[in-house]
């Protein structure tokens, strides 16, 4: 049988991190639908990491809104690629500018969001840590 | 859109935004008053968005199209739904959860009074 977490990540402090979720899943999803449907032809690469991007952040968002025992698992590996994303895309745009001509919510460690890009997995994983049953 | 009325936006948001930030620093959810008035921005964000959409349909064309849409749509939908969800728990991060909404808003406010350009 499955244990219950001993706190719900949707609970608390976890309701302020999913709002804040919430707000980078429309704003990446919002920007990378406007990009492709637009103008990919001119970064097809930039553009389609945006696409990702917005959906990772749409599967941390409903994952931690959830907090269920299975939607936690989920989140885990949605917000550790997110990490990943940031930190790749964020080094990639800084040393090689040219592959990214147009930016992406990743670009230069999402300094176009106030870093919160950067912060924001970081934040997730801390709180997954903190709900995690004994 | 009307200038005046997204500097009252931006201004009105900011005070949400401090408000939030107030009643989760004293640990305490967010009052009756703090969300009528969260309500109240919202009211004026849409009275925008919908004067912008009439300028729109009469022939307005701004130098991005599809972004300004997007954030004339994104203002409206932000604050309904931190209300609710701000709603469903309410402790000292409910007050948090309206201000992350509202500084979304003010944020995109600002950013729309720059798309708001007519097309070269």
């Amino acid at each position: 049988m499955v244990t219950e977490p001993v706190r719900r990540t949707n609970s608390g402090a976890g309701r302020a991190l999913v709002a804040v979720y919430g707000v980078f899943a429309l704003a990446a999803t919002s920007r990378a639908t406007v990009q492709l449907a637009t103008r990919y032809s001119e970064a097809p690469l930039a553009y389609l990491l945006s696409a990702v991007a917005g959906v990772i952040y749409i599967l941390a968002t409903i994952s931690l809104a959830r907090g269920t025992a299975t939607s936690r698992r989920v989140a885990i590996v949605a917000i550790v690629i997110e990490l990943v994303g940031v930190l790749t895309i964020g080094t990639l745009s800084v040393v090689d500018p040219e592959a990214f001509p147009r930016a992406t919510v990743w670009s230069v460690y999402g300094i176009g969001y106030g870093f919160v890009p950067l912060v924001l997995p970081v934040l997730g994983l801390l709180w997954l840590r903190r709900t995690r049953s004994a | 859109m009307i200038p005046a009325l997204a500097y009252a936006v931006i201004l009105l948001a900011g005070a949400s935004v401090v408000w939030g930030v107030i009643t989760a620093i004293t640990d305490r959810p967010p009052g009756k008053a703090q969300l009528l008035f969260a309500a109240g921005v919202w009211l004026v964000t849409l009275v925008q968005s919908i004067v912008a959409a009439v300028q729109l349909v009469r022939g307005f064309e701004p130098a991005s199209m599809a972004t300004t849409v997007g954030y004339l749509i994104g203002i409206v939908v932000l604050i309904p739904i931190a209300w609710f969800w701000a709603n469903v728990e309410r402790t000292r991060f409910s007050g948090i959860v309206l201000a992350v909404a509202a500084l979304s808003v003010l944020a995109m406010t600002l950013r729309l009074l720059t798309l708001w350009v007519p097309a070269a």
